[in-house]
Parts: C-alpha cells; sequence; structure tokens
C-alpha cells in the first residue's frame, strides 16, 4: 500500500465564512474555459460549450464564465473560488460530460481541495455540550458527608476474586459433596 | 523587470525546442554541449530574479467588469441597482488617479462618482440594525458585540469571502482591509438605496450576525474583573453579599491541581467554576454567575 497520503496536507472539513448559516452563496466565483478550435482534444470541451454552456450559465449567475480559445494547447478548466483559491483542471480528451460533471463538481466545492487529506469525514467545533469532565463531575454526594480515614471508601471499586479464594471455594464445595456421600 | 522575466523563460522555452527538433529531425547526433550551461545559466539567472510578483485579476485578458459586476448581485441572490452598485464598488483613490491619467493625455473625462457617502450611509445603516438586534442584551455585551462584529477585520472577512476583493476598483493594490470594510457598508447602503431598508438589514443579518454563530459570549466580551463587575452587578439587583465557598479540591500542591469554588448568597447558588487556583476557581465562578445573571439560566 502506497503511504504518499500521510504526506498531504490534512485538516478537518469547514466552511468558509459561515456559509449556510444566513444563506447559502455558491462558492465558485469564476471560470475559464481554455480550449483549442481545431484540435482533436479540445473536442468535448467545444461541444460542451455549444450545447451545454448557455445552460451553465442560467443556471448559475453568480458564476462568471469566461472562454479563453487559443491554438493548439489542451483543453483546461481553471476554477477560482471566494476564498482566492485556484483550480486547475486538464480536460485532455475529455468528453462533453466529463467537463459537465467537473462543472458541477467545481461548483460545489468551496475552495481547491487537490492535495489535503480529510482527516475525518465529520467535525464539530463543540464535541461536548455537558462541558469538560472534572474530578467532581460524578461524584457522590455521600463522599461529602464521608469521615477520613474511611475503611469502606479507602477498599479498591473494582476487587475480583483472588486464585486463592476460588480454590477454597473449589475445596469447600468439594467438601459438601463428599460428606452428602457419606451419609 | 516583469519584461526581464518574460524574456528570460521565453528564451530557454525556445532554446530546448530548437535543441530537441535538431535532435529529431536528424540533422545532429547530438544536443550541442553549449545548451545545457546556457539552459543552466539562464535557470539560475531566473532564480535570481524571482517569483513574477501578483498581478490584479482586473488586469488579466480575461476580464468582464460588467459581467462581475452582475454576477457579485446574483451570487448574494440580491438585486442591486447596477449604476448605484458600481458606485458602491469605486473608492475616492481610484476616481483621483482617473483623473490623472486624464489629465496627462490631455483627454476629457466622464464625472466618476464615488462611493464616499454610501460609505457613510451604509456605517449608519449597519451600526443602528445591530444596535436593534442586541437590544436584549445589556448594555456594555451590546457595545462589545457591536465593536466586534463593526471592527475592520470582521468587515473585511465577510466582504473578501462575498468576492468583493477583485472587483472594488481603488488605486492600492494589494486591497487593503480597510477599503474592503468600507466597501461592504456601500453595498449595504447600495442595496437600501436599489430596494429598502428592510432589504438591507436582511443582508446585514445574514452576512454579518452570521459570523456569531458557534461563538460564546465570552469569547467576545471578557470583564477585566470579574469579580468586581459581579459585586457591582449584585448591587444593582440588591444583593449586597455574596460568599464564595471551597466545594471541591484534588491533587493540591501538585501541577495538576485542581479546585472548585461556588459563590453563594443566602445558601443559593449564584455560579460555580474551577481553576488551577483558588483565585482562579473565585473568577471562573464570578463569569458563570455573570452569565447566570445576565441570561436567567
Amino acid at each position: 500500500m502506497s503511504n504518499s497520503h500521510i504526506f498531504l496536507k490534512s485538516g478537518f472539513i469547514r466552511t468558509p465564512s459561515q456559509n449556510g448559516v444566513g444563506r447559502y452563496v455558491c462558492q465558485l466565483q469564476r471560470v475559464v474555459l481554455k480550449f483549442c478550435k481545431n484540435n482533436g482534444s479540445s473536442r468535448g470541451m467545444r461541444e460542451f460549450v455549444e450545447s451545454e454552456l448557455i445552460n451553465f450559465a442560467k443556471n448559475n449567475p453568480g458564476v462568471v464564465v469566461y472562454l479563453k480559445p487559443r491554438r493548439h494547447r489542451a483543453p483546461v478548466i481553471s476554477a477560482e473560488f471566494l476564498n482566492g483559491d485556484k483550480q486547475w483542471v486538464s480536460c485532455h480528451n475529455y468528453s462533453k460530460q466529463d467537463i459537465s460533471k467537473w462543472l458541477n463538481l467545481l461548483r460545489t466545492q468551496s475552495g481547491n481541495t487537490t492535495g489535503f487529506r480529510l482527516r475525518k469525514l465529520q467535525h464539530t467545533d463543540h464535541p461536548s455540550i455537558q462541558g469538560p469532565w472534572t474530578p467532581y463531575t460524578f461524584k457522590d454526594p455521600a463522599e461529602n458527608l464521608a469521615e477520613y480515614p474511611n475503611t469502606e471508601l479507602s477498599k479498591p471499586k473494582i476487587q475480583l476474586k483472588t486464585a486463592t479464594d476460588e480454590l477454597l471455594e473449589i475445596f469447600n464445595s468439594v467438601q459438601i459433596s463428599d460428606k452428602k456421600g457419606v451419609e | 523587470m516583469s519584461l526581464y522575466r518574460q524574456t528570460l523563460a521565453l528564451t530557454s522555452r525556445l532554446l530546448l525546442k530548437q535543441a530537441l527538433k535538431t535532435r529529431i529531425t536528424g540533422e545532429t547526433r547530438n544536443i550541442k554541449r553549449w545548451v545545457a550551461p546556457t539552459l543552466n545559466e539562464l535557470y539560475t539567472r531566473r532564480l535570481k530574479v524571482g517569483p513574477e510578483p501578483p498581478q490584479p485579476r482586473s488586469t488579466f485578458l480575461e476580464w468582464n467588469y460588467e459581467a462581475e459586476v452582475f454576477a457579485f448581485g446574483k451570487r448574494l441572490g440580491e438585486d442591486f441597482d447596477k449604476n448605484i452598485l458600481k458606485q458602491a464598488l469605486t473608492h475616492r483613490s481610484f476616481v483621483i488617479a482617473e483623473e490623472e491619467k486624464a489629465k496627462q493625455k490631455g483627454v476629457q473625462l466622464e464625472e466618476l462618482a464615488s462611493n464616499r457617502s454610501l460609505i457613510k450611509e451604509g456605517d449608519k445603516i449597519v451600526s443602528d440594525f445591530l444596535k436593534e438586534e442586541f437590544k436584549e442584551h445589556p448594555d456594555d455585551v451590546a457595545e462589545a458585540l457591536h465593536d466586534y462584529l463593526t471592527s475592520v477585520d470582521m468587515l473585511a472577512h465577510v466582504a473578501s469571502h462575498m468576492g468583493l476583493r477583485d472587483i472594488i476598483l481603488t488605486s492600492e493594490f494589494p486591497v487593503e482591509n480597510s477599503t474592503l470594510a468600507d466597501t461592504f457598508k456601500a453595498v449595504v447602503a447600495a442595496l437600501k438605496q436599489s430596494q429598502d431598508v428592510a432589504r438591507a438589514q436582511i443582508f446585514v443579518k445574514d452576512f454579518l450576525i452570521s459570523q456569531l454563530n458557534g461563538k460564546e459570549i465570552f469569547d467576545i466580551w471578557n470583564p477585566e474583573k470579574p469579580l468586581e463587575y459581579l459585586t457591582n452587578l449584585l448591587k444593582q439587583r440588591g444583593i449586597n453579599e455574596f460568599e464564595p465557598r471551597l466545594c471541591n479540591q484534588s491533587a493540591a500542591n501538585t501541577i495538576l491541581a485542581n479546585y472548585q469554588v461556588g459563590l453563594y448568597n443566602n445558601k443559593k447558588l449564584l455560579g460555580i467554576g474551577w481553576g488551577e487556583s483558588i483565585q482562579i476557581a473565585k473568577e471562573t465562578a464570578a463569569l458563570d454567575a455573570i452569565q447566570r445573571l445576565h441570561y436567567q439560566k
């Protein structure tokens, strides 16, 4: 198994700037689709631009979409997020569907998450509502009135039977059954 | 300097391409011996010059200001008047810079309105609304909350997470926090002018007051001397005396020493707290008592 993930930056799942507490703001602020008008590797991107881009822009008026044709270069999606992150997705030989799936992923992300390992899939800032444990949290109120030294309270709370005790018990039970046999 | 940087990058790319091309087409059997040292030299020079300094996003080729301003309103789910919003984003420093540019070129410039008046108006809207919202808190707590939310850093944080950082028109780069904070106020005022005060207040509630989510009151407001504060507070409510009592202690005279102190008045618990010394425990108990008195827990 590869261990390369342990060198990734790691952290917990977070929401930028309390997004969704007041209202939800799409965190993708602009996206640049770069493609070539002739090259075969851009075919899917060109098809996407022809057939689906208008719908994407209509459904997401908060995302600014730029198109950047450039000759003989591979197609690329470059996304910019509200927290200042930039994500770059190479779309070499991607189909129309691939590109719309990637765009949907970028639209629903809160920032650039590549090279970032989530330590857990859930997180809370307040793990305990009850508060931290203290030595007095579950203390028996009867102990307030106890007088020390106190033999009862000085005993260990869990006292298991010792081997000697068990042997004695076996010995006693055998003796009783022997007596019964004699009678 | 940036031209020098670009020249270095371009030369090295062309050199490498040329060297590989001659090899592939079969003109020569090897890469010339000067190629590697030259590329090395160019590389070290590029390292010496350092990385490209950050450029404002608006200087990029793919930039459409109209589209950006339109998307800003839509992103937040608000209907702004386009001209008022644009005015809210235009700072005085930008107007001055533009005028000077026009003067140097000898061109007549159309009048640009800056957001000065909008900032003032927005400041008042935000401030009044926060005071209204925190009316039920005690005065000093309400003031602390108001100051916390209207601090430059907080407003700048909210503004930059709305996507204001790139679309502000100002002469400074990178945009300073105070400018971002001012722009947030101006945007609130622009919303009021585009729609009405109620809408602007909802906007402030959703974006600014929501920043208090997950915060405790003592994260933001902390009386310096809790015991004295509690004494004064109790006097106002007609209680002249309270008595601290040591409820529990453990591990005294060790580094894990722990004390629990309760504050009582007439055998009634006012507040309880813990600490590594009795004094600290008393103070945390006082904080607990203050919270219970203020919010009737």
